[in-house]
């Protein structure tokens, strides 16, 4: 297999961090997050599952999708597409897929989000194999690997003194241009394997939706929509305007996009108040729903890549795997 | 990857409101011009769909189409009150500029009901989406048969579409039926629910369309008495509401089950509804 050296491959982040961004895993806090670096120092090489996944380097918590400048007579719109070039290092294959999930929908779902896929169009995934996998970790019973480099342009898995290479796309072959990989004469090591989890297939939807489960696991729920905000592939948005200051007589406002989570108790409100989805046992079946069954159907990956964020995250413990626990139990009725 | 602003991306056109009227206490009806040849986007509309209007520095906020692409260019919204978006909307007077994306959605199936007797059912505001469906009945009487409107609304002062309904009335085969909740000393029709009303008609389910707009509540008993009277599921359609930010299938917000109203709707026939695993209600 192909062969990097520790020194080349900070090498190579050093020439990549002299002409594009790069986003790493940094130390913030004691917390581990992928974040747009200055030195190659400031990578957090030890990291394991970064609190956030890579999704906002292409879809960001809030963004600035227009500015709108009013004038008397005129109106102007423009549109504030990113054309950066950037490089994620150090991602992992759970969030790879997750991306691969965003895409489906984003970009290869009509119409095309342009600002998701400028940004994703202009970036670069070199990937890390996971080491180990965390309690929380069921990335092997969704499809995933590990290891799995499908979803990356570069996959790195650690050996001694250096990494192994996989190139997985012409962006990935690009970055490596004019850098000699040495060839090692061994395997990929064996990915670590958490006991697997059984997935439902979600057939029995009459079943499954008259659950009392979702009363039971939705009861605890705070609604504080943190799932939403670590899951690789939650992609709900809100789009509000922003009115700046008024000068020489022109008004500018910005229109925003900012993450939403269809567990928030406004998310399905219409006007005049009513709200089909009142209860949280409705918004947290949806929720589960939408990532075993919902998101697959409308466009083709399902929406859960096993990343386990979610249960770490959960304040209440609210635990996505004993949910499908659960409803084997209501699928077998 | 060259998008069109207007119906497949976030970005809007820009319009200019060049009409501004009071059609009933908190609802007015705003009439938009799109500006430097957007209108072009417009040109083919169908009753049922929807566009997103901006109140920039605002915010942006769905609402059906209250016109028909036949009747000019002018794109009419009637507009109630409720939230910050319409309430910059209400602040608004003709010459100011306001944001618009659309056509979106789909639109009730206009040529299906060619043939049929039609009974339009409207709720309120939801008179609204239903006008085009009327204007586009009355211009184009000898595709369609009886035309029964029946509109509810709280009180009189409600009826929002209050000045047309003489020239509705006064259209061949066309009946016109009106409810109030609460009656006030000048109202000479019916009081009480839009159920009685549709008891009162007493419409036939032979060979008849059922259009349905209002609030959840109205659709739900609304049908559950049409399915009494005979119509099948297929003979009923109504269109939903739901919050939305993006109206092209992104943002998520507007979900029943996998369905999008936003492009999988607004229109659904009620075998459609019955279908969904979730409650619209």
């Amino acid at each position: 297999m192909k062969f990097i050296s520790s020194h080349e491959l900070i090498a190579l982040l050093q020439n990549i961090l002299n002409e594009q961004i790069l986003y790493a895993p940094v130390l913030v806090g004691g917390v581990e997050l992928y974040q747009e670096i200055e030195h190659v120092e400031d990578i957090f090489w030890n990291f394991t599952r970064p609190g956030k996944s890579v999704k906002e380097v292409v879809f960001p918590q809030t963004e600035t999708l227009m500015v709108i400048k009013e004038s008397d007579k005129n109106l102007t719109v423009h549109e504030n597409i990113s054309n950066e070039k950037t490089v994620i290092f150090g991602v992992r294959p759970c969030d790879a897929r997750g991306m691969q999930a965003l895409d489906s929908m984003f970009f290869h779902t009509d119409p095309i989000d342009s600002y998701y896929a400028a940004r994703r169009n202009n970036s670069v995934l070199i990937g890390l194999s996971c080491s180990e996998m965390l309690d929380t970790c069921f990335c092997t019973s969704m499809g995933g690997m590990p290891d799995d480099p499908s979803c990356m342009d570069i996959m790195l898995t650690v050996v001694d003194d250096g990494y192994l290479v996989e190139v997985m796309s012409d962006a990935g072959a690009n970055l490596l241009d004019g850098i000699e990989l040495s060839d090692k004469a061994i395997d990929k090591p064996k990915p670590p394997i958490q006991s697997v989890v059984e997935v439902p297939e979600v057939e029995n939807i009459q079943n499954i939706f008259a659950s009392k489960l979702w009363m039971q696991e939705g009861e605890r729920c705070l609604s504080c929509r943190i799932c939403a905000y670590v899951c690789p592939t939650c992609r709900c948005f809100d789009i509000q305007d922003e009115n700046l200051s008024s000068a020489n007589g022109k008004n500018q406002s910005i229109r925003l996009r900012c993450w939403d989570s269809c567990s928030s108790h406004a998310y399905r409100q219409i006007a005049g108040g009513h709200n089909p989805r009142e209860i949280k046992a409705d918004r947290l079946r949806n929720r589960i729903l939408c990532k075993l069954k919902y998101y697959a159907e409308q466009y083709g990956p399902q929406a859960c890549t096993g990343c386990g964020r979610c249960i770490s995250a959960c304040p209440v413990n609210i635990d996505i795997t004993e949910i499908m626990g659960a409803l084997m139990e209501v699928e077998a009725i | 990857m060259i998008q069109r602003p207007g119906n497949d991306s976030l970005q809007p056109l820009i319009g200019k409101l060049v009409q501004v009227q009071d059609l009933a206490p908190e609802i007015k009806m705003f009439g938009v011009e799109l500006e430097n040849g957007a209108g072009q986007h417009f040109k083919n509309y169908e009753p049922g769909q929807f566009a997103f209007i901006s109140a920039f520095g605002t915010g942006e906020a769905p609402f059906g189409i209250a016109s028909t692409s036949d009747r000019g260019n002018i794109l009419e919204f009637a507009v109630q009150r409720l939230g910050s978006v319409t309430t910059a909307l209400h602040e608004m007077s003709e010459g100011d500029h306001v944001g618009i994306r659309g056509p979106l959605g789909n639109a009730f199936p206009m040529t299906m009901f060619e043939g049929k007797d039609l009974l339009v059912i409207g709720g309120g505001i939801g008179a609204a989406p239903l006008r085009p469906v009327i204007h586009s009945v009355l211009d184009n009487q000898e595709k369609y048969g009886e035309l029964n409107i029946l509109m509810a609304a709280r009180d009189p002062s409600l009826h929002v579409f209050h000045d047309e309904y003489e020239s509705w009335q006064e259209s061949n085969n066309t009946n016109l039926h009106l409810i109030v909740d609460q009656a006030d000393d000048n109202w000479e029709h019916d009081e009480g629910l839009i159920t009685e009303l549709i008891q009162k008609v007493a419409p036939s389910a032979k060979d008849t369309v059922a259009i349905v707009c209002g609030p959840p509540i109205m659709i739900y008993y609304v049908s559950k008495l049409l399915n009494e009277i005979g119509f099948i599921g297929g003979q009923q359609y109504v269109t939903l509401e739901a919050r939305m930010h993006c109206g092209i299938g992104k943002c998520g917000r507007c979900n029943i089950d996998k369905t999008l109203i936003c492009v999988d709707g607004p229109v659904f026939s009620m075998d459609q509804v019955d279908a969904f695993s979730e409650s619209y209600l």
